[in-house]
């Protein structure tokens, strides 16, 4: 019932108005795996192209709707487009950044009542491309259809990194990229597999060039049955959306993948940047190279780690969730401009609060969690409540420290090396080290055993004690569910 | 501060622009005056003192006092005291050889114990360890490698010569910008000639780690070892390898000290034979080569620069580190090598002169010019720095001078600079 509800919904988001609903770029990652049966709608095409080497690393399945033929093509100039007075009174002349801004400015110079209203309300959906002819966003057909998606993207792409962060001298083109990127770094850990935690990066990559866990992993790799393969490669596709060469992704793992190079919308960048802190934060090889990075676009961790036969099937469920929540939003009417980058709460918050996205993915996860039986456990209406109080809850930056603090010596742990410069771990659980499916669970901060009884508990109680920290890192300890507002 | 040393070095220097604080080590007794007017036991600076007269003794060949001198020490010192125990210690070793010409031998003897001692997993525990608390030698693969990157970008074929005994630690965090910066990932040739008898033993587990990370990275590598040379001097253009169409970095990370000082041009003139696109120097900022006939002040600057490592390894590491205790003894041989072997007794031999920044600078001038360091590298290096402890700093060199020195309790310790034709 719920399955039919939110395919409805979908269907109503998506194919019902497809000029209005929706944003002629980017914005759903649907992704239609092959050999899945084509259970959900495939009215989105379109391009599988990778087009850069971003958007390789963002892994997000580049999809254009049908271009809108209504919507009409703006290209401004690169002088407009960095403008920041963008909006400007007729009467004085002077420029405003936003609109309301000029409303209330245009209001004390006593206009009679027919002249303020705005002139000629827009109707037609705008789309922008970027001035940048080298641009693959300069063509129509690749139009944004957000204008601040479109002068972020030229910031970004095109234009100088002016702001950077003082901890570790990355620069940004983009004020609120440095504020976010700034309020997270540093707090990221970045775990071995040898159980070693360091706190710098380039530290954890010279120890890991040496680490004998490198050695050993090499060797269970070349052993490993085609399942190891099979399941990183469906891993892999899941995320990418493509399947990659097995060889090439290892070096993904570094990358930061929030390089906020690219984003074609805020959805898409939401996913980018939750990808990117978790690669930034939370480099670690494991079985499967990508695992750590993409662990929110799995949805599904637990079935890939810890059992790497379900990998295959549940791809389809989680990206339906996702599709879900999306959906969802949607068809709720909450939208007034049906843009879905700005729908579904948590994404809309991407941009400005990082920390805060920790609790939203494991909001999924606890989903899939549940042994695999849908998700649908928990009606639509509660989900989206959930997502409502997370995103609602304050997010202060120390709310990834807050949870280690906290939890630091409650929980279990996996086993973990001490060292006086690092976290201290209690060590436990050193199976799972061996059993390699350590580096998620490491991660995870979450032994099998405690796994199952939380789900016992749980049932689809809002996801209990699965608060998994998607990220995989940064969240040294996952926070026993009762201390983490919102969550009961 | 450098009183003692000022005003004998041939070869002019400054200080780098960070003002340095006069420490008190060198101002509890007068410049090259004798210690008589001190009380004995001045707080903690005995051993300087002790040391510093003895030296002078031998110089003097003044017998007696040589053998009191020593006896003292001897009574004085441990290599598992407090700081000045163990430089009294380390440095009476010294003395002790250079007084009975057994200095070789001595060095000899240390070298084979530790070498006997010595396995993959106690080097990379070492050198790991010590980069994770101090970044005396980070520092200069940091820079070293801001400076490689920024010149070899854009090119598809690499080829890094590194003449030096770190492991190839510097080289995981360059295999992972080649891996991430680029759209297009340059196959890289490591080249890596070790001196250090005590690195050549390990060497095939290094290459087999590199190679891995290197798979991992997803960078095409290729990875050689030169280790039949017994000394630097004689390392030829042939031997390297170089192809025609890769483009190459060389890379010298402590190595040029390790060339006889009559074999340093010439070696350099080899470099600018390769047609490199950048050469990257690092070495420590300490002057063992222009004092070199004159005993008393060579062991003046020698006690100085040790004094200052050492102390840095008290406050970096803990007290009960074996890590620690192993680098001191690596200081111990090279000790008694400056100050008690003699240079070139056959043309085939080592040495450890080190030579300050501006020292090598006039070297390098002679085949090459210097290369600045972009500000991006600069603000790595800052941030690298907060990363530890505090009182490590960045000093910027006046004018006429290259290269970046990092400052500890504000003396320069290490200088690294980028060179190319």
């Amino acid at each position: 019932m719920l399955e039919t509800m939110a395919e409805e919904s979908i269907s109503n988001g998506f194919i019902k108005n497809p000029v209005t609903g929706s944003n002629p770029a980017v914005v759903a990652k649907k992704r239609n795996l092959p050999g899945t049966p084509g259970k959900y709608p495939v009215y989105m095409i379109i391009s599988a192209k990778f087009f850069s080497f971003e958007d390789h690393l963002h892994g997000v399945l580049m999809l254009c709707l049908t271009p809108d033929p209504e919507a009409e093509v703006i290209a401004l100039s690169p002088k407009t487009l960095t403008a920041t007075n963008r909006f400007l009174c007729e009467i004085c002349g002077k420029g405003f950044q936003r609109e309301q801004n000029l409303q209330l400015h245009r209001r004390g110079h006593n206009l009679p009542w027919k002249l303020k209203q705005r002139t000629t309300k827009e109707v037609r959906k705008r789309v922008y491309v970027c001035p940048e002819k080298t641009c693959v966003h300069h063509h129509p057909s690749r139009a944004l259809g957000d204008l601040t998606g479109i002068k972020k993207h030229f910031y970004r792409k095109h234009g100088e990194k002016k702001w950077k962060c003082e901890k570790c001298s990355k620069r940004y083109a983009v004020q609120s990229d440095w504020k976010a990127h700034s309020k997270t770094c540093g707090t990221r850990e970045y775990k071995c597999d040898c159980g070693t935690l360091f706190s710098r990066r380039d530290s954890f990559i010279t120890h890991r060039a040496f680490c004998d866990a490198l050695a050993e992993e090499t060797a269970r790799v070349n052993a490993a049955s085609g399942m190891h393969s099979l399941a990183a490669e469906n891993f892999n596709y899941q995320l990418m959306g493509n399947p990659l060469d097995t060889v090439m992704p290892f070096s993904t793992v570094f990358n930061p993948i929030s390089s906020n190079d690219e984003a074609v919308d805020q959805t898409r960048r939401g996913f980018s940047l939750w990808m990117g802190q978790a690669s930034q934060g939370y480099d670690s090889f494991g079985k499967s190279t990508l695992q750590e990075i993409h662990q929110f676009g799995s949805l599904n961790p637990g079935s890939i780690y810890g059992d790497p036969m379900v990998s295959t099937s549940n791809p389809p469920v989680s990206d339906y969730q996702l599709n879900w929540v999306f959906g969802n939003k949607v068809s709720s009417g909450n939208v007034e401009d049906h843009r879905l980058s700005s729908t579904s709460l948590p994404f809309s918050n991407v941009k400005e609060n990082g920390p805060q996205l920790v609790s939203v993915p494991s909001l999924f996860s606890t989903q899939q969690q549940s042994h695999q039986t849908p998700a649908f456990s928990m009606s639509a209406t509660a989900l989206l409540q959930k997502a409502a109080q997370i995103g609602a809850t304050s997010t202060d930056t120390a709310f990834l420290g807050s949870f280690g603090t906290k939890c630091s010596n409650s929980q279990v742990q996996d086993g973990n090396k001490h060292s006086d410069l690092y976290v201290s771990n209690t060590p436990s659980d050193l199976e799972n080290s061996a059993n390699g499916i350590s580096t998620l669970n490491q991660l995870q901060m979450y032994p099998a055993k405690r796994r199952r009884m939380q789900n016992e508990d749980s049932g689809g109680g809002g996801g209990g004690g699965e608060t998994r920290d998607f990220l995989g890192v940064g969240v040294q300890v996952i926070c026993h569910p009762s201390s983490i507002s919102g969550w009961k | 501060m450098y009183n003692n040393n000022n005003n004998n070095n041939l070869h002019h220097h400054h200080q780098p622009q960070i003002s340095h604080t006069s420490t008190s080590r060198s101002s509890d007794y007068s410049a090259g005056g004798s210690g008589d007017g001190e009380p004995s036991g001045t707080g903690n600076k005995w051993a300087s003192r002790l040391l510093k007269e003895c030296a002078r003794a031998i110089s003097d060949k003044d017998s007696s006092k040589i053998h009191h001198l020593l006896w003292m020490l001897n009574e004085l010192s441990s290599p598992y005291g407090d700081c000045d125990q163990k430089l009294a210690s380390y440095f009476l070793q010294a003395l002790f050889c250079k007084a009975t010409e057994s200095g070789q031998r001595c060095f000899n003897t240390l070298t084979s114990v530790a070498e006997k001692s010595h396995s993959f997993d106690s080097a990379r525990k070492l050198i790991l360890k010590f980069q994770e608390v101090s970044p005396w030698t980070t520092f200069g693969h940091l820079a070293a490698n801001g400076a490689i990157l920024e010149a070899l970008d854009g090119e598809p074929k690499l080829h890094i010569i590194d003449i030096s005994n770190t492991l190839c630690t510097q080289w995981p965090t360059l295999l992972e910008a080649l891996a991430t910066r680029n759209d297009d990932t340059p196959h890289l040739k490591l080249t890596v000639v070790v001196t250090a008898n005590i690195v050549r033993s390990v060497m095939k587990e290094i290459s087999q780690r590199m190679e891995k990370f290197a798979r991992l990275m997803g960078v095409p590598f290729e990875f050689n070892v030169i280790t039949g040379l017994n000394h630097l001097g004689g390392l030829t253009k042939e031997a390297l390898g170089v192809l025609e169409d890769e483009a190459v970095a060389v890379n010298c990370i402590g190595a040029l000290r390790r060339v006889t000082v009559k074999e340093r041009a010439p070696l350099i003139q080899m470099f600018r034979s390769l047609g490199p696109k950048v050469v990257t120097v690092v070495e420590e900022e300490a002057d063992f080569s222009s004092t070199r006939y004159e005993f008393v002040k060579c062991f003046e600057e020698c006690l100085r620069f040790y004094t200052l490592y050492f102390e840095m390894l008290e406050e970096c590491f803990t007290p009960t580190s074996n890590e620690k205790l192993m680098l001191e003894r690596e200081c111990s041989r090279s000790i008694v090598r400056v100050l008690a072997c003699e240079d070139g007794q056959d043309n085939e031999s080592e040495c450890e002169r080190r030579e300050r920044g501006s020292q090598w600078s006039e070297r390098l001038k002679e085949a090459f010019s210097p290369v600045g360091f972009s500000d991006d590298v600069a603000d790595d290096v800052k941030a690298l720095l907060k990363r530890y402890k505090a009182g490590w700093g960045l000093a910027q060199p006046h004018q006429n001078e290259t290269g970046l020195y990092l400052t500890w309790k504000e003396e320069s310790v290490v200088w690294v600079s980028a060179w190319k034709p």
